[in-house]
């Protein structure tokens, strides 16, 4: 077992490095001159010369990475060239806001598709299922900044009850982050009108984020579910009436557990990745909305870090799930 | 963190409460109160990654930058006009290289240590020294130990040569405090980490909240050395910047009073708000010219006349209908509040049979060719800009390919004129009326540089600009300037196109807003802001 | 998802053989389920729009590059059903138009990986050892990266274009068919039927191609299916960044991106395109859905 989670810990090592390598490719295939987007656009030749060498941008291609490489692992993840901060210092602000935009997304999955799954099981082939199953489908074909831009004009532009966009509104005084996940600090300090507010505003992207999700739980719930249903001593069991039923969801739940966590962690790193268009739309700040102003203005020191991080998420989640399933599932350790 | 509620919090709460959800009290709010004073909110899409005003400046930071620290002097007005500042009076050598400038005696910095000379010889050496930012403007023609603090009142600046626009660039260079920097210096970086997201300055406000990409809440100085134009009662107790990325929640911000002042106003956005009642929209003539530089050293566009002919072609008309009229064309090469400006007589406007007798002339006398048009990534106008360009240019059978690229990209094709687009799009905001400003972009000097990107090339006309930047006889100056503006339309390095208006909302109860063309798009002037209500 | 009489019927369609017979089945199938259904007629709404689109539009000039700034940002009328855009063209043309080329990048797309991920997919699968151990690495590391991440930096870094759209989509998209080809590979490697044509002294070509191919092509299909789908999104995303098909070609995604600034006041602009852009993936993924309940109704579950 302990060597089971060795390798897979030392093949997540080895991916990150490939990862690093990867960004640190596409990041230099541009022909671009990040020096003179730090230098701004009235600058002078010699003052873009003066940036290039402070960046190190002078130096050949190889001393380059392996000064990046070296610079990541002391965590340093560089200075964006567009404004001249540090990239680690802007993701540490950035990360709690998507990390609490995915946490929530994932709770609305949960909270919402393990009882439609069952609901539409229990009337399988019925109209309800039907229209469960375009739903669940629509998870997966809803654009998210479509999506986004429609609930943003109904629920904000139209009906006025929530607000269109960001994280807090314009005169609230943000709070001396703890976790940094605004709904945990809030209540923390006992501000219930901040949590309101809070659960205000990250409502309608929350949805967005987590329609996908939800779906696929729905539908894993679903299968798993019909399956209890089909089974014999259920057929029998259901001579002794109704309560019964609640046996069967009981029954089905324990089974759908396992691929529901799987769900969770496969979706987590995806979440962490779409969360870019619902982040654009919503103009959240979190490291989407940073990834994607960052890539669009040509600075890309901040993109490496986010598809790191981003990656990163990603790696732990299935490192957690094959874990998962190597403890529940002794039959895959030899593997 | 401090735990006080004020009223807003409070009512928010109890109608998310009580109302269901409903967040209709946004909208009761008209304005921030601290105490008795307001606090006027202004809203725009750019961040403000770098305070230290000699590190960077665009136009978000520019504005924080000029609330906080002061300079010499200041630009107000329209046309826009130079005021002593700091400095209460200056003086020029007969023969143009020594400047002498006399400080006001009571100018404090917020922590209460005096501004002297020693100030502002360290101020612009340090920009210097640093060679960023502002430095370009001074650079060549100012060596660090050629500023002298004669004594607490009196600073010399010996130019190495004449520099005639040496003034109109003096404003944007802020004087920050020599000890409260040096106190913060890591590694002899100048202060460059803590001036990040600390001020050290003199200016009319204090920082009281920096985040770098959604707020800066900023203080009025109560007893600033220079008076506040509105009064001691009117006096904001400060200002906020709010940074909101996108324009359909700014624009709701500003329909239901959450900001004062919004930046960033689209032509088809105008219309629409001002029927809002009480949202005052605002419109002045820009100074920010848009031009579509052409290749004129490889390709097709390196013959002057198939550049004339897409001169001719261009639909100016299509520019100021984008701009729902918002918009001036541009009479000479240089943007109207230019020194010295001249309307050119036979500046281009759309004439078919004009541009069809161009391209005859060329080597391309049935067009079929294609050319790329290169526009910054993300920005809207320059696109539609090339579309009407695409349409314009097909009844010459010039096909027309539209690019968008970040700017690093751009700024490296610009670099050399091998991988130089053939046309390309950019904005161009002077930093300060002098004709140098402008005309320097189409001197030998400036190849490469993405201002520079045409690499044009014209002897003559090199040798009038870096005449012109020497000569101390205004009049004569001015002739030159005129010639180098006949000749740059002559030769159509770019088509000179327009220049958008600044356009503003703001709700009606602010006062005394202050435009000036030489402050960059949106860029706003929050020093004579108050609200009447 | 499958219903017990659907994948009971297709097994033994499947015994029974009879290749009409089988067809005639299928399409009792789709028809029995309305989300097949109803998936079927959008992708044939979709194919039909994109392969009639130059002819059946009311103003085809408005695709090339046309402005006609007179008539920018009309409501929805009688002459221009979806509204007006940004610069006078009608909305309409250009989300017909632009079904084409959704079109084509997502079958583009998802061939373009299909032919990459399923051939290494299978000689892992039938190599084995080390050579297998270097592809799934190597497929893990691509599956491990944050897609629409990886693709918006790509497609920075290159320059928006549908042709770069396309090649970053792909790049993260192989490893997917490496998965499942691979997988397939391996199942079948120890049947016996295998170690026959082993035995009996077939090449490994013919092996692969006899044997392995014809197995793996229903979960293939399926998933390509459903991939065309997410190409088509994921397109549209690069797009809505900003990041998609130059002017003046019309793309839905790039539609909507302009379409936000004019939000909330211009809502048709948005609406239409998005519209479309749903349809179509929600018909690609409701078909594979419909087709996976015939072809594979033992694999239905996740």
């Amino acid at each position: 077992m302990l060597t089971y989670i060795l390798r897979r810990i030392g093949l997540a090592g080895l991916m990150l490095f490939g990862l690093v390598c990867l960004t640190f490719v596409i990041a230099n295939i541009a022909p671009s001159d990040p020096a003179a987007l730090a230098a701004g656009p009235d600058a002078g030749r010699s003052q873009i010369e003066n940036l290039r060498r402070e960046y190190g941008l002078d130096r050949p291609l190889h001393e380059q990475f392996v000064r990046y490489v070296t610079d990541l692992v002391q965590l340093e993840f560089g200075r964006s060239v567009a404004t001249g901060r540090a990239v680690g210092t802007d993701l540490a602000r950035y990360f709690p806001a998507t990390l609490e935009l995915c946490l929530v997304a994932m709770a609305i999955g949960l909270l919402f598709g393990v009882p439609l799954g069952i609901v539409s099981a229990l009337h399988k082939d019925g109209p309800i299922d039907h229209v469960t199953r375009i739903f669940a489908v629509s998870g997966v074909a809803l654009p998210p900044f479509w999506f986004g831009l429609l609930l943003q004009l109904a629920f904000a532009a139209w009906l006025g009850w929530l607000p269109t966009s960001g994280r807090l509104s314009v005169f609230t005084e943000p709070m001396e982050p703890i976790t940094g996940l605004l709904l945990v600090d809030s209540l923390l300090a006992g501000n219930g009108s901040l949590f309101l507010e809070a659960a205000s505003y990250i409502a309608l992207p929350a949805l967005v984020l987590s329609f996908p999700c939800l779906a696929q739980i729905l539908r894993v719930n679903r299968s798993e579910m019909v399956e209890a249903l089909r089974a014999d001593y259920i057929v029998a069991a259901r001579a002794h009436g109704v309560r019964q039923r609640r046996i069967v969801v009981v029954h089905a739940l324990k089974n759908a557990m396992l691929p529901t966590l799987a769900i969770i962690g496969l979706r987590w790193g995806w979440m962490m990745s779409s969360t870019v268009l619902v982040e654009t739309v919503f103009d959240w700040p979190g490291t989407g909305l940073y990834a994607v102003s960052s890539a669009i203005a040509g600075d890309f020191k901040p993109v490496m870090g986010v598809t790191l991080i981003v990656g990163l998420n990603f790696m732990i989640a299935n490192l957690i799930v094959d874990l998962l399933y190597g403890v529940l599932d002794p039959r895959l350790r030899s593997a | 963190m401090t735990n006080r509620v004020n009223r807003r919090h409070f009512l928010q709460g109890a109608a998310a409460l009580g109302a269901a959800g409903t967040f209709a009290p946004f909208s009761s709010v008209a304005f921030e109160r601290d105490g008795n004073r307001k606090i006027l909110v202004f809203t725009g899409n750019q961040a403000v990654p770098v305070l230290d005003p000699h590190w960077r400046y665009d136009w978000s930071t520019r504005m924080i930058q000029q609330s906080v620290y002061d300079g010499l002097l200041k630009y107000v007005g329209t046309p826009p006009k130079i005021i002593p500042w700091l400095a209460e009076k200056y003086e020029m050598s007969p023969d143009g290289k020594t400047y002498t400038f006399t400080l006001v005696g009571n100018a404090k910095f917020h922590n209460g240590d005096p501004v002297d000379a020693e100030a502002v010889r360290y101020s612009f050496e340090r920009a210097l020294k640093m060679n960023a930012g502002v430095a370009w403007m001074l650079k060549a023609f100012l060596k660090p130990e050629n500023i002298v603090a004669v004594d607490a009142r009196t600073v010399k600046f010996t130019l190495d040569r004449p520099y005639a626009p040496f003034i109109t660039y003096v404003p944007w260079w802020y004087i920050v405090n020599p000890k409260q920097v040096k106190a913060n210096e890591v590694d002899g970086d100048l202060g460059k980490k803590w001036m990040t997201e600390h001020e050290a300055g003199s200016g009319p406000f204090k920082l009281r909240r920096f985040d770098a990409t959604s707020l800066i809440h900023m203080d009025t100085v109560p007893d600033y050395w220079n008076g506040w134009p509105m009064g001691e009662k009117n006096r904001l107790s400060g200002f906020i910047y709010r940074i909101i990325r996108e324009s359909a929640p700014r624009k709701a911000a500003l329909q239901r009073r959450e900001v004062d002042v919004m930046a960033g106003v689209t032509p088809d956005d105008f219309q629409q708000m001002e029927k809002v009642p009480g949202v005052k929209m605002v419109n002045f003539p820009g100074f920010t010219s848009f031009g579509i530089k052409f290749n004129c050293q490889v390709g097709p566009t390196a013959d002057v006349n198939v550049r004339k002919a897409i001169a001719y072609a261009f639909d100016y008309d299509a520019v100021l209908a984008i701009h729902n009229g918002m918009a001036e064309l541009m009479t000479s090469p240089f943007p109207t509040p230019i020194t010295g400006h001249v309307a050119v007589p036979d500046m281009p406007r759309r004439d078919m049979a004009k541009a069809k007798e161009y391209l005859k002339k060329s080597k391309y006398p049935d067009g079929g060719f294609e050319l790329e048009y290169v526009h910054v990534q993300g920005l809207e106008d320059p696109r539609r800009i090339g579309l009407s360009l695409l349409d314009a240019l097909r009844q010459l059978d010039i096909k027309v390919n539209i690019v968008a690229q970040p700017w690093p990209t751009m700024t490296a094709r610009a670099g050399k004129a091998e991988t130089a687009p053939a046309m390309m799009s950019v904005y161009v905001t002077p930093v300060g009326t002098d004709p140098d400003t402008v005309a320097y972009q189409y001197h030998r000097n400036s190849w490469g540089l993405y201002y520079g990107v045409s690499h044009y090339e014209n002897p003559a006309v090199w040798q009038l600009i870096a005449d012109a930047r020497g000569e101390t006889d205004t009049a004569k100056r001015m002739a030159m300037y005129a010639e180098i503006q006949k000749a740059l339309v002559a030769d159509q390095p770019e088509i000179f196109c327009m220049m958008a208006n600044r356009i503003w909302g703001m709700r009606d109860y602010v006062r005394d807003f202050a435009y000036s063309p030489v402050r960059s798009t949106s860029e706003i002037d929050p020093y004579p802001l108050w609200i009447e209500a | 998802m499958t219903d017990v009489p659907a994948s009971v019927a297709a097994e033994v369609a499947q015994r029974r053989g009879g290749a009409a017979r089988r067809w005639r089945l299928a399409a009792w199938l789709i028809g029995r389920s309305f989300a097949s259904m109803l998936g079927l007629v959008l992708v044939a709404g979709i194919v039909g729009l994109a392969l009639l689109g130059p002819w059946i539009v009311p103003y085809p000039e408005h695709v090339i590059g046309q402005v006609n700034l007179g008539d920018k940002l009309k409501p929805p009328s009688m002459a221009n059903w979806f509204g007006t855009d940004e610069v006078g063209n009608d909305i309409l043309t250009r989300i017909i138009v632009g079904a084409r080329l959704s079109l084509l990048v997502g079958v583009g797309i998802t061939f373009a990986a299909a032919a990459i991920g399923v051939p290494l997919g299978i000689l892992a699968g039938t190599a084995g050892g080390r050579l297998r151990e270097t592809i799934m690495r190597f497929t893990d590391l691509f599956l491990s990266v944050p897609g629409l991440v990886l693709a918006i930096a790509l497609v920075a870094a290159l320059g928006p274009g549908i042709g770069n759209a396309m090649i970053a989509l792909i790049l993260v998209w192989w490893p997917g068919y490496v998965r499942l080809s691979e997988s397939k590979a391996l199942a079948i490697r120890e049947e016996p039927y295998i170690e026959a044509a082993r035995v009996s002294g077939a090449s490994r070509f013919r092996i692969l191609w006899r044997h392995v191919l014809p197995n793996a092509i229903s979960p293939l299909i399926v998933k390509m299916s459903m991939d065309i789908g997410q190409a088509i999104l994921a397109v549209a995303s690069l797009g809505f960044i900003g990041l998609g098909a130059k002017p003046p070609t019309p793309e839905w995604g790039a539609m909507i991106s302009i379409a936000r600034g004019y939000l909330p006041d211009y809502w048709w602009y948005a609406v239409f395109p998005g519209l479309f852009i749903y349809l179509s993936v929600l018909g690609f993924n409701l078909l594979g859905d419909g087709l996976r309940d015939i072809l594979d109704p033992r694999s239905h579950r996740t």
